[in-house]
């Protein structure tokens, strides 16, 4: 396991899209999941009873920056399928999506938008954040180790050559 | 002559049921409220009573949704030091305005609190949504049956609760309120306007107390 992201991250291209994915997703949903605030002052707060969705959006990023660039890398360097590439992606979108839409703008221009459509769309996602978000995680973990898996088959294959 | 008289006075009985009935339907859609109360751009007219001092220099305006957990998370961590520090010393006082936007149950909590304001009551049921709100939108927590139960707890008078609620007295006053919210701006809830001599600040979220004292102490 190590062995195969230390090949990933070893060039620094992936290394530095990793970062990027990473800082751009907490901060994004920190934003959005109003942890932190830009204006009139930036401030950062957690409020009492919402740590564990604190947590939760730190992992997503997380899982997101390691599992993303991974398969990048299968697609460009081993000319591989985007099949894993895509559930990757869909768990950091719906990790993203939940909560996201609750009361701040976002959830306002949705139901603004798409009358009482958003406004179910909106609170089933905000009813369910926490157990989105949990299944985001299980999708983002089990895509990881698959790319583990495929990498390491595929890295041994390749170094064959 | 007399079944003539019985059918004239018949007529005339139900001329008048229906004049006191039209009267009486009329008189439930006038509301004791000062039109022309205003804080800065905001026609707080429809809002809320004042919380804390009326002559205070500052007000801060909330616009708020009852099902909105973010008010809640700003109701139960900010709200209180905000109420100890600057509205209980006269400094500021506090509006309460709906925008009522995220689910069907919303715009009935806006207006269960103005049938509760009919029997001077409004923070006291504010309150009560506040403290009971559960985290999920439309789950029946802000039913008409639970509104009219946090009434109950409050001793409200419940005949003219229930009738309040049923008839939808308030629902042009919650709308009204809404649009407020949106000519000023606010695309989202909790939003707040700190309204002070000089000017007004727009917040936008449940924003800590910090962020609050760094403005209210720079207008007291």
């Amino acid at each position: 396991m190590i062995f195969e992201i230390k090949t990933v991250y070893s060039n620094s291209k992936y290394f530095l899209l990793s970062v990027v994915i990473f800082s751009t997703m907490l901060v994004g949903l920190l934003i959005l999941s109003e942890y932190i605030f830009l204006e009139p002052y930036v401030v950062s707060h957690i409020p009492s009873g919402s740590e564990f969705g604190f947590v939760l959006i730190v992992m997503i990023s997380v899982l997101s920056a390691l599992v993303l660039p991974m398969n990048i890398f299968r697609i460009n360097i081993l000319k591989k399928s985007k099949q894993k590439m895509g559930s990757g992606i869909f768990g950091s979108i719906i990790g993203a999506a939940a909560g996201a839409c609750s009361c701040g703008p976002i959830g306002f221009a949705v139901i603004s938008t798409f009358g009482s459509v958003g406004a179910t769309a909106t609170a089933f996602l905000t009813n369910y954040e926490i157990p989105i978000r949990i299944i985001a995680i299980i999708i983002l973990v089990i895509t990881y180790f698959t790319t583990i898996k495929s990498l390491k088959s595929e890295c041994k294959v390749n170094f064959q050559y | 002559m007399n079944k003539k008289g019985v059918i004239l006075g018949m007529f005339v009985i139900s001329i008048i049921v229906v004049i006191v009935a039209s009267m009486s339907s009329s008189s439930n859609e006038t509301f004791d409220v000062d039109m022309t109360r205003t804080h800065g751009s905001i026609s707080t007219a429809l809002g809320s009573p004042i919380l804390g001092d009326p002559l205070a220099p500052i007000t801060i305006v909330e616009f708020g949704d009852y099902q909105c957990h973010q008010c809640y998370n700003w109701f139960h961590d900010t709200k209180p030091m905000i109420t100890r520090d600057y509205i209980e010393t006269g400094k500021a006082n506090l509006v309460f305005v709906d925008l009522a936007f995220l689910g069907r149950d919303s715009p009935k909590a806006a207006q269960a609190t103005y049938c509760a304001d009919d029997q001077n009551m409004y923070w006291e049921y504010h309150n009560s949504l506040y403290t009971f709100q559960e985290s999920k939108i439309d789950n029946g927590w802000a039913s008409s049956e639970r509104l009219k139960s946090f009434a109950f707890n409050l001793n409200l008078d419940m005949t003219l609760f229930d009738e309040c609620l049923d008839s939808e007295k308030h629902s042009k006053r919650v709308q009204y309120n809404s649009q407020q919210a949106r000519d000023n701006g606010v695309r989202g809830t909790p939003g707040f306007f700190i309204v002070g001599p000089d000017g007004q600040e727009q917040l936008a979220g449940a924003q800590p107390f910090s962020v609050f004292k760094r403005i209210l102490d720079t207008m007291v």
